[in-house]
């Protein structure tokens, strides 16, 4: 029973390595190498040079994460704002018109984003939309709502109405039966919205090199010029930056729902 | 009144600003697809910038590499994404402790790598000077740089199908796994009794439980690869180039004539994805894909 157990672990482990592992390797060798020349299979000695240029002020590479972030986290908020009573009115009801609504809401996972926006350049161009982060974010929200949506109504599938009439009961007015009853259920699905949110929005590249101009500058515009035939080292290290970046994102949002639920476990465990 | 108006003013703002600024473009393109720019005294409607599309040749091209990079991308990604869930869940079969979930977590890493970046990873492979190729030269498989072949930058696309394989294995795993955690404990016995073995039992019991989620889950990757830009803009080639690459060169190449050219390339791309996501639809319900089986 116990080697063909160690033999799938292995397998497995090798096929993690070549899968996962392996494909790193000379990204990371290449962000500190100095001179790589082939045929050899290290580099010839290292530095941190790349490292030095990108994380220092004078590359800018702070404010464009910036920006990233700032873009990211307002469209996350709006759609936040737009995806709760969406998400309500579709798990809830149903009405006239329903598919029609989810049609309209699904679409663009279906259609790509960059049709729409490539049609409303022209548009944006007059409205004095273009070059603005208000016109990146506006931009970025249709890639990004459906996804936030469809993660609050797989919360909402699981919340009866019964609680809430229950809080009503209790004698709980209609914001204190969102804070305390609706909200807390909700959030991991919040959670999930906002981490797939905010993990498209920082690998857009097109929308935002059209709707920006070059003028707002996020990471992948940034990324690009270097990764399609620049200094190797210099592309190696910003290739890393972005995606620890978004990893880093991801696993952050996903200890603060932990941290949240052990705090509520600790408080109603005192109560 | 209330309760019949509820539910639509609940949905009135988000699908208000997914008309005004989703549909509301595909609109505003449409429209100049066909030659109508009111800003530039254009308000005939004609179809030109179609008839022009259907008789050059680089359409058909991009649209023939498009399909062929798409189909292939979703067949490897499909392909790798079963071997890795399979793995994990004779894993979890074998075993009681939560190293199984630490695996799966791992896999799950290409998916949230941003797709520039995955680009960037296959081009320092998989050139022709990259790192598999100084790794065959170092064991003396190889003596020259150009014994290797060229993956990256090529004319039939191999550097993109790479890079989508990798990055959406990991989403065809997400998609049939939970499918394959229904799976009872028991079944596996029951199998042991009548004396099938391992391999019998993913031929006759893994594999034909998983296959609807696993075709739709390719599908989805299809239609998907079908219309991404980030990726054949960086490892593809000028001529031919894919349907989104295609339509991004006739935007921006300088002169107004070829705008609503490109327009038209995003139209019918447009209504190819429409097509190919109702074909998605219509199965995913009727193999009941997401709820799975009772």
């Amino acid at each position: 029973m116990k080697s063909p157990r160690r033999l799938l672990n292995s397998i497995l482990f090798l096929l993690l390595f070549f899968v996962i592992g392996l494909p790193f390797v000379p990204l990371i060798l290449s962000s500190v190498s100095f001179g790589w020349p082939w045929p050899n299979v290290l580099p010839d000695s290292f530095s941190f040079r790349a490292w030095e240029y990108v994380l220092a002020d004078s590359s800018g590479t702070w404010s464009v994460v910036g920006t990233s972030l700032l873009v990211a986290f307002i469209v996350t908020a709006v759609n936040l704002l737009l995806a709760v009573p969406a998400a309500n009115a579709l798990v809830r009801n149903s009405f006239r018109g329903k598919w029609l609504m989810e049609a309209i809401i699904f679409a663009p996972i279906v259609i790509p984003p960059f049709v729409a926006v490539m049609g409303i350049h022209l548009t944006f161009l007059r409205l004095g939309l273009t070059e603005t982060i208000l016109g990146v974010v506006l931009a970025h929200i249709s890639p990004t709502l459906p996804y936030m949506v469809r993660a609050i109504m797989i919360s909402y599938n699981t919340l009866s109405v019964d609680w809430e009439n229950q809080a009503r009961m209790l004698g709980a007015g209609p914001i204190s039966r969102f804070v305390h009853v609706v909200l807390p259920h909700l959030l991991p699905g919040i959670a999930a919205g906002a981490s797939l949110s905010i993990l498209i929005s920082l690998s857009q590249y097109l929308i935002t090199f059209i709707i920006g101009s070059g003028q707002v500058v996020t990471l992948p515009i940034l990324l690009f010029p270097f990764i399609s035939g620049g200094d190797p080292a210099v592309a190696s290290a910003y290739s890393l930056l972005y995606a620890g970046i978004a990893v880093l994102t991801l696993v952050g949002m996903d200890l603060a729902l932990k941290k949240y639920y052990q705090n509520k476990k600790a408080a109603t465990g005192k109560g | 009144m209330w309760q019949k108006t509820r539910p639509y003013l609940l949905l009135l703002p988000a699908i208000g600003t997914i008309v005004l600024l989703f549909f509301g473009g595909l609109f505003d393109g449409l429209l100049k697809s066909l030659g109508y720019f009111p800003a530039l005294g254009e308000t005939r409607f004609e179809m030109t910038a179609y008839t022009n599309l259907f008789q050059s040749s680089e359409f058909w091209e991009s649209l023939i590499l498009t399909f062929r990079v798409a189909a292939l991308s979703s067949v490897f990604a499909a392909v790798l994404g079963a071997a890795i869930t399979v793995s994990l869940f004779m894993l979890k079969e074998s075993s009681k402790s939560g190293a199984s979930q630490v695996w799966h977590r791992l896999f799950q890493l290409p998916l949230t790598i941003p797709h520039l970046v995955g680009g960037y990873i296959i081009v320092l492979l998989f050139m022709q000077s990259g790192f598999l190729s100084k790794i065959l030269a170092s064991a003396g498989l190889i003596d020259e740089i150009t014994d290797f072949p060229v993956l990256v930058n090529d004319p039939f696309g191999w550097g993109i199908i790479l890079t989508y394989a990798w990055k959406e294995a990991p989403f065809v795993s997400l998609m049939i796994y939970p499918v394959l955690s229904r799976i009872h404990r028991s079944w596996r016995d029951v199998a042991r009794v009548y004396g099938a073995g391992s391999w019998n039992f993913i031929r006759e019991i893994v594999l034909p439980v998983m296959l609807p989620a696993w075709t739709i889950a390719t599908f989805i990757v299809f239609v998907f690869t079908f219309s991404a830009f980030e990726v054949p803009f960086l490892l593809g080639v000028t001529y031919p180039s894919m349907l989104p690459v295609y339509s991004y060169q006739l935007y921006t190449s300088g002169t107004l004539a070829d705008r609503p050219e490109a327009l038209a390339v995003n139209i019918i791309l447009a209504a190819l994805t429409i097509l190919l996501g109702l074909v998605v639809y219509y199965f995913s319900k009727r193999w009941n894909v997401l709820k799975g089986w009772d």
